[in-house]
């Protein structure tokens, strides 16, 4: 019993961080340019079939994959932000529908040029070791900590780099921060581009994890968005614990109470930290 | 213009008209074929779709087929429900209203619940030959003489999932966990094999998870922690790769037993597996060298698709698909007619076809046939054993 | 111009059926009233109030689900049946607007919750086997009989549904037009265009939110106690958020501010996919960039077009 509440926490702590990149996405994206971006599900997704291409298809180096998918998602980032989401800064409602039909128009694109039969990675790093009684796969470690070291670099950036600075700023007093001098249009599109790219990068370690489908991106939102409500928006960190908090409840979560509620849970939860801490668990307003 | 002239412009045309007459006009027969050709379930449509349209070619191709001493050829019409009920309801009233005799399809169960009522107010028009576990229920009922049934019933006295069970109570099982998604067919298939394992006297624990699960250790750990021999997961490629891997990788279990879904899972992980059982239909790659029908099914495809022949979806034919087309012509000749279909109704039931398949229906108008149990061992070994409930 | 194209619609609606001879004519037409009706109540909350629910369709599925499980497993009467159906949408709603009406969550929050009440719900619906016959759905058989003074009929036949539907729809957009028109209407219009201001000015705000809300879910609700007898199959999926995400797309689609352009929306959307035979991945891109276009390129939808701005504060 302990042995599988144990092996619960190892895993719940990678998985959720996986949905903490994500939700550092969200988080940032709403920060900068007052929407929610749903839309960085179908950009996990991209990644995560950009990088089988390369790995599988192309036949480059996993790593190599893996960044060649970020730039390309990056890319695609920018033209989404530069076509569609200049247009609705600040404005959560229609940020919202045009995600969705952007969510549509990915998914039903990756659908149309890599059907839906599902893609699995050669193993990257097959073989697992036996830590705290239970086995855990290399790669999974491998994957939390790269996660764990984008996260922290990101955070120092934003802490220690003009750049990161001038973000802080700009999210605390828009107005001020314009006055200061900072680019505000120019730093919104480097924030959506950079959050895109984290989603990216989720993806990219996500393909050497899980089989693929195009509408894996929906899943991951949906609990990044829980993480990012439930630590804050807005706060770099705290992205990444709410999304090991999430990950982690589900799994002591479906061992204890039938797995078939599993995503009711969440959701509840969701709603209760709106209702009554809507500045988040570990939010301060 | 003179008398003369218009007497023979007069006789050329009454020469014409009684010469169109009398010539042979091509009698066609409808089949209509009521699947989801794109989106994203579309692998039973899809298979369906190119076997049929094969057969459909090659009879029209050699001139058609003879029935009560006429000629005819079919005509095909196949339309893409995109797996939306609401737009296969359009689909099929159009297809009623155009008195299209034979419809292939559904597959999918929401599909074929939806134009159900409508294939009810037609019934003793039309055969619907679909592949749809919804349909079992209304099969043999009043009201219903339009339905049959393309796919096997897992838990039918024939059945493949019986069977199966049988098999590797031989093999020693006496634990089998069942780890199925919470959807509609997952909610089906634990009532369906619930009672068949129940039969067989073989211990099973039942965990479902919601569609979209993609980490699926807790649950493993969960099941790993009652020992059961077998795990059963189910039922679609993904979450079997996905699976599969997981419970290796965990050390959780490296048994399988699978009902639906492919070998591919056992072949990538093979010296991790100890043993992996599943249904298939038919194990294509082998099947092309030990029997000449399937081999002539793949080359006729490849020429006339040009393109690659996909093995892993082909097993998929054995519903409402090439055997199925040519039964129908048979049952035809049988019948002596094309459009009493109460008769060729008949003439379906009370035949046995060999084809790709050996294909029977039995008295309520499901499919029984012929299929394959697949063995990988570690390390890759694969053992193919056949099993005919057809040959009784 | 904007007075006369809804009257002269629904007077062509009307005739109509006397030049249409096809089955799966009248199917896709009768599909078009029945979503239009929904989306015409759904603008209700969302145009004329400002509020984005999520809620819709799982009010509307809701009252499908009650009205069939009323009739088929305990006997009831068509028509005594959408009463309590009617009521239990219009109380849950009541309920769940009045949970984050009083907590104050503003357009984007009150959409992600009603997102998540209507997930919750259709959790319900397809786990309560027992009853709902959970993912597999319910096949409804019975046909409602109306009695008039020339004698009953019953509601089978393309023609008669036609009518029916043709009825929902004009009853709801006659219901919200007479809404929007008295002094309600105009308190809902405050509430959409400046909410602090409106309370300063002495508006109940909580009170008219709701209100919106309850009475354009209890509408849906009107459709979907037909809906389910009209297909004679009803599913969970009817509570997906995709389907609140169609309604959404039809309304935008036809024009936010008036309660005609959802009604274009509807046709519009519903009659699309048959004219134009694209493969299922293709529609869904094209959808995808509807909505994004009209968003982006013409908030005002289709019928926002023909009409001059209606809110001049």
């Amino acid at each position: 019993m302990i042995q599988l509440v144990i092996g619960q926490l190892l895993n719940g702590a990678i998985v959720g961080a996986l949905y903490g990149i994500v939700a550092l996405g969200i988080t940032l994206t709403f920060g900068i340019t007052g929407i929610v971006n749903f839309a960085l599900g179908a950009f996990m997704m991209l990644g995560a079939y950009f990088t089988w291409y390369g790995y599988e298809m192309m036949r480059l180096p996993y790593p190599v994959a893996v960044i060649g998918a970020v730039v390309l998602v990056g890319l695609f980032g920018l033209f989404a932000d530069r076509g569609l989401f200049r247009f609705t800064r600040n404005n959560l409602v229609n940020g919202l529908l045009v995600s969705i039909g952007l969510i549509s128009i990915i998914e039903a694109s990756v659908l149309l040029i890599w059907t839906s039969t599902p893609k699995d990675l050669t193993y990257v790093l097959p073989g697992s070791l036996r830590i705290g009684g239970i086995l855990l796969p290399k790669i999974k470690l491998a994957v939390f900590a790269v996660l764990l070291l984008v996260i922290g670099a990101t955070y120092l950036a934003l802490t220690r780099t003009w750049v990161g600075r001038a973000a802080f700023a700009y999210s605390q007093n828009p107005e001020a921060a314009a006055l200061m001098g900072v680019k505000t249009d120019r730093l919104q599109t480097v924030v959506t581009v950079y959050s895109t790219a984290l989603g990216g990068l989720g993806g990219a370690l996500y393909a050497s994890l899980y089989s693929l489908e195009p509408t894996l991106g929906a899943y991951y939102v949906l609990k990044a968005v829980e993480s990012a409500i439930l630590a804050g928006i807005g706060n770099t960190i705290g992205a990444l614990v709410g999304g090991i908090i999430i990950g982690i409840t589900e799994g002591i979560g479906s061992v204890f109470l039938p797995t078939a509620f599993r995503d009711g849970y969440g959701m509840v939860f969701l709603v209760l930290i709106l209702l009554f801490k809507p500045s988040g668990l570990l939010g301060s307003k | 213009m003179s008398l003369c002239h218009l007497g023979r412009l007069l006789a050329g045309a009454a020469a014409l008209t009684i010469g169109l007459s009398t010539a042979q006009a091509q009698e066609m027969v409808k089949l209509g074929e009521l699947e989801a050709q794109t989106g994203a379930i579309n692998t039973y449509g899809w298979m369906s779709s190119q076997g049929t349209r094969l057969a459909v070619e090659e009879i029209n191709n050699a001139g058609g087929f003879e029935v009560a001493g006429k000629k005819y050829k079919f005509d095909l019409q196949q339309v893409d429900t995109r797996g939306e009920p609401r737009e296969a309801t359009v689909q099929f009233r159009k297809m009623m209203e155009d008195k299209v005799p034979f419809v292939f399809g559904p597959f999918l169960s929401n599909i074929f619940n939806a134009v159900r009522p409508i294939a009810e107010q037609n019934d003793g028009k039309f055969l619907l030959m679909g592949g749809a576990t919804s349909e079992h229920d209304y099969l043999g009922k009043p009201g219903s003489s339009y339905l049959i049934r393309t796919w096997n019933w897992d838990a039918g006295p024939d059945g493949f999932g019986t069977l199966m069970v049988q098999y590797i109570k031989k093999l020693g099982a006496k634990k089998v966990a069942m780890l199925f998604q919470n959807d509609a067919f997952g909610k089906v298939a634990v009532d369906i094999y619930k009672k068949i394992f129940a039969d067989a006297g073989i211990e099973l624990s039942v965990d479902m998870f919601e569609p979209g699960t993609k980490d699926f250790t807790s649950s493993l750990a969960k099941i790993a922690a009652s020992k059961p021999d077998y795990l059963f997961p189910g039922y679609t490629d993904a979450i079997l790769y996905d699976i599969v891997r997981q419970s290796l990788e965990g050390g959780y279990g490296a048994k399988f037993f699978i009902v639906r879904g492919s070998i591919g899972p056992a072949l990538k992980n093979k010296d991790q597996i100890d043993e992996y059982i599943a249904y298939v239909p038919k194990y294509f790659e082998q099947a092309e060298s030990t029997e000449p029908a399937v081999k002539k099914f793949i080359e006729s495809y490849k020429s006339f698709y040009k393109r690659d022949f996909p093995y892993d979806q082909a097993p998929l034919c054995s519903s409402s698909c090439y055997d199925h087309v040519y039964m129908l012509v048979e049952a035809m000749k049988k019948a002596g007619t094309v459009t009493d279909v109460a008769k060729i109704r008949e003439a379906l039931l009370g035949m046995r076809y060999s084809g790709l398949w050996n294909i029977k229906f039995d008295s309520t108008g499901e499919q029984v046939f012929s299929f394959n149990i697949v063995r990988v061992k570690k390390g890759g070994g694969i053992e193919v054993q056949s099993l005919d409930p057809t040959a009784k | 111009m904007t007075r006369i194209i809804p009257i002269v619609a629904f007077a062509s609606a009307v005739v109509a059926p006397l030049l249409i001879r096809s089955d799966s004519t009248f199917a896709i037409i009768t599909f078009g009233f029945l979503l239009a009706a929904l989306a015409v109540s759904f603008n209700l909350i969302f145009g004329f109030t400002g509020q984005l629910s999520f809620f819709h369709a799982a009010a509307f599925g809701v009252a499908a689900y009650m009205t069939a499980i009323l009739v088929s497993d305990y006997g009831w009467s068509f028509w005594a049946a959408i009463v309590p159906a009617l009521l239990a949408v219009g109380l849950l709603a009541l309920a769940v607007g009045a949970i984050c009406f009083r907590f104050k969550l503003r357009e984007f929050y009150f959409a992600v919750v009603t997102m998540a009440f209507s997930e919750m719900i259709r959790l319900v619906v397809v786990n309560w086997n027992s009853v709902t016959n959970g993912t597999l759905g319910m096949t409804v058989t019975a046909q409602p009989t109306l009695w008039l003074p020339t004698g009953s009929i019953s509601l089978t036949g393309a023609r008669t549904w036609y009518y029916v539907a043709l009825l929902i729809l004009v009853a709801t957009y006659i219901i919200c037009h007479r809404v929007l028109a008295s002094w309600i209407g105009r308190c809902f219009a405050a509430i959409r265009l400046n909410e602090q201001l409106g309370e300063t000015l002495g508006v109940n705000i909580f009170m008219y939110k709701l209100l919106s809300f309850v009475l354009g879910s209890t509408l849906a609700g009107l459709t979907g106690c037909f809906y389910g007898f009209y297909t004679g199959f009803i599913e969970p999926q009817y509570l997906s958020i995709t389907q609140s995400l169609d309604i959404v797309a039809m309304v935008l689609l036809g024009g936010v501010n008036s309660l005609f352009g959802p009604v274009i929306g509807g046709m519009l959307l519903t009659a699309l996919p048959h004219a134009i035979n694209l493969t299922a991945e293709l529609r869904i891109i094209l959808y995808g960039a509807i909505l994004i276009f009209v968003i982006i390129v013409m908030p005002s939808g289709i019928f926002g077009l023909f009409s001059r701005p209606r809110h001049a504060v």
